[in-house]
């Protein structure tokens, strides 16, 4: 396994070098982002046995505070974006753990309404708040230095070192940050003692554990990394707004990605990005075939169109009948294959 | 003196208002605010049953809220395209009109909140995560099925001529749909209490909320109540969507999302199995909503979140919750 994820990362580390279009580019940074977003949440849901449909809302604190503190403080400067990603991961915590605090103490079920109450409550603030946060147009903060847009880091070993491939790494490197954190963290005792709190509470409580403190610290943790990848798709996309940062979409890619790769596993998030952020780009084709085979259709049309629907589909079948994902299905066989 | 914090509660928030408020607005704002909560009542009820006694969360909820509407759309649109009954001045036809679309959106949600307990909910009773998870799939399909079938955008829904205008009480103006939508929801509660209260079948139900396995050893097949308590919640969910839409006079596919939260969060507020608590909630909600939104604008929307985040830190099973 450790090969492959090795493998991962050269692939990413290779893609803007071997002379990829800036489509594929784009594509892969959206497919690391998004694993990354997808394993922290991951811990809440696989690890820590929380549905949390807040989790988008932090990975948008971590992308407005990147943007605020870039267009909203004079000219940008490498202290403005270090300090925008300090920021959010504050702010991030903080609401994690106030949400937490008062969510959890309820019942834990509960956890997914009042998360998704407040992720609502988000959107409509900074749809809301129009003079801070640019309403529904969003802001498109501008970088500092060698991320801004034309930036020339001249030349090295013969590659031209453009702005977006100063971004790529940039941002590739925090997401690897990350992954190791959360690698870290899942196998950490907190982390084994958050899987004891999953499998059995009662249990985990009746040896002691305070169950409640370490499921806040969880939320807590999972909340920052979200509020690091945002920053990440700031500096990236350099542009946020409140649909495609903090809205219930988002969410709903996140738990499509995180299901289709298997719960538990942290690096499904891979596979189920990989597929639906590659499905999303090339969906959009899809219709056009649709339209190009079945002219004059409406239905036909219709059909080609709304491609969430096979995602529905799609996402209950794979709930019913694989609900380890592909990463835990694959693990399962391999696991099997050992033992006989 | 618990027993009374909540009505107390209540009090405040219907006439601490008052204070900032001119009379007569203030009870345009109260009849406004008592609609909305008896709609979202209306959502809520359905959730609490289903959430109450079979301890489903069921976030496809408000996609039958959205199929209710626009199966009352449908319905609506074409009665008045054969017989043009929603703009004639008669009150008959006008009636005719509504309840027919009321039939026709109640009969669909109960075959989907059939369909939906039988294939969806019912290999996953007892885990809440996949109950999450899979009620969100189905309401993704739920949903963009609506799209295909009735288009993506928005729709206006023809309004019956005799639920158009208002009435002119003593200088104050009151709307007929939101009185329509006061008297539909306290009918739909006494309905609730009576049954659960009455019958037999409430009887069973309200015994199989406090330890399901001893009503199956009494013989009795649970199964069968489920899948009814289901139904008939679902059910409630289309009506509570169609006279939404009724309200609004449009239709969106995106309509019962928005709605469900509302639905939620007025669960959490009243406590879960309880009825009463929910239309306590839910007036609540609609309430505060309304006055918040008179007074401040922008904040009317944090009122909600305000409500629910105070009731839960002073009674985490909610206002009249078990607190099991």
């Amino acid at each position: 396994m450790s090969y492959l994820r090795l493998a991962a990362l050269a692939a990413f580390a290779l893609v803007p070098l071997l002379g990829a279009s800036f489509q594929v580019i784009d594509l892969a940074m959206k497919i690391a982002l998004f694993a990354t977003l997808v394993a922290s949440y991951d811990i809440l849901i696989g690890y820590t046995g929380i549905v949390s449909f807040g989790h988008a809302m932090f990975f948008g604190v971590g992308a407005y505070a990147v943007a605020l503190a870039l267009t909203r403080f004079g000219a940008p400067t490498y202290g403005h974006l270090m300090a925008g990603v300090l920021a959010g991961m504050a702010a991030g915590a903080v609401l994690a753990v106030v949400i937490a605090t008062f969510s959890l103490r309820v019942r834990a079920i509960f956890f997914a309404m009042i998360t998704l109450a407040f992720a609502e409550f988000a959107v409509i603030l900074a749809v809301q708040w129009s003079e801070l946060t640019g309403g529904e147009d969003g802001l498109s903060p501008r970088l500092p230095g060698l991320l801004a847009v034309g930036g020339d880091g001249g030349r090295l070993l013969g590659v031209p070192i453009s702005s977006r491939l100063v971004a790529y790494y940039v941002v590739l490197a925090a997401c690897l940050a990350c992954f190791l954190a959360m690698a870290r963290f899942v196998h950490s005792p907190l982390g084994r003692t958050l899987q004891a709190i999953r499998d059995n509470a009662l249990r985990a409580e009746a040896l002691g554990v305070r169950t409640f403190a370490c499921q806040v610290a969880a939320t807590t943790f999972a909340s920052v990394v979200a509020t690091v990848v945002g920053a990440g798709y700031a500096v990236w996309v350099r542009y946020v707004n409140p649909e495609s940062t903090l809205g219930v979409p988002i969410m709903l890619d996140v738990l499509l990605m995180v299901i289709i790769g298997g719960i538990g596993t942290l690096y499904g998030g891979l596979v189920g990005a990989a597929f639906l952020v590659t499905a999303r780009q090339s969906l959009p084709y899809l219709s056009r075939v649709g339209a190009a085979l079945f002219p004059g259709s409406a239905l036909a049309q219709a059909l080609t169109e709304r491609w969430l629907l096979y995602f529905g589909v799609l996402f209950i079948l794979v709930v019913f009948f694989f609900p380890r994902g592909v990463l835990g299905t694959l693990r399962q066989a391999s696991a099997r294959r050992g033992s006989s | 003196m618990r027993r009374l914090a909540p009505l107390a509660i209540a009090a405040v928030c219907l006439f601490g208002p008052l204070a900032f408020i001119e009379a007569r607005t203030w009870l345009t704002l109260t009849i406004a605010g008592l609609a909305m909560g008896m709609l979202v009542f209306l959502v809520a009820a359905g959730l609490t049953l289903i959430f109450g006694l079979m301890d489903v969360l069921n976030f496809a909820h408000g996609a039958v809220f959205s199929w209710g509407a626009y199966v009352g759309f449908s319905v609506v649109a074409l009665v008045n395209r054969r017989w043009g009954w929603v703009d004639s001045p008669s009150l008959s036809q006008n009636a005719l009109a509504v309840l027919l679309a009321i039939a026709a959106a109640m009969v669909v949600a109960l075959g989907l909140g059939i369909a939906l307990e039988r294939v969806i909910v019912r290999p996953v009773y007892g885990r809440h995560m996949f109950q999450i998870l899979i009620t969100l799939g189905a309401t993704i399909v739920l949903e963009e099925l609506i799209r295909i079938g009735w288009g993506p955008n928005d729709q206006v829904m023809p309004v019956p001529l005799a639920l158009q205008g208002s009435w002119d009480l003593a200088d104050v103006i009151v709307l007929r749909v939101p009185v329509l939508a006061i008297g539909m929801g306290l009918l739909v509660y006494a309905g609730i209490q009576l049954v659960l209260a009455r019958t037999r079948v409430g009887l069973i139900v309200r015994a199989g909320v406090e330890n399901r396995e001893m009503v199956q050893v009494m013989g009795h097949d649970i199964h069968r109540y489920f899948t009814g308590v289901f139904a008939a919640g679902s059910a409630l969910a289309a009506l509570g969507g169609l006279m939404w839409a009724v309200f609004r006079q449009s239709v969106s596919p995106a309509m019962g999302g928005e709605q469900l939260i509302f639905a939620f969060v007025v669960v959490i507020i009243g406590g879960l199995g309880s009825v009463t608590g929910s239309l306590l909630g839910a007036l609540l909600v609609g309430l505060s909503y309304n006055y918040v939104a008179f007074l401040v604008p922008k904040a009317a929307i944090g009122v909600t979140m305000a409500l629910m985040v105070v009731v839960l830190l002073a009674r985490p099973a909610g206002l009249l919750g078990a607190g099991k």
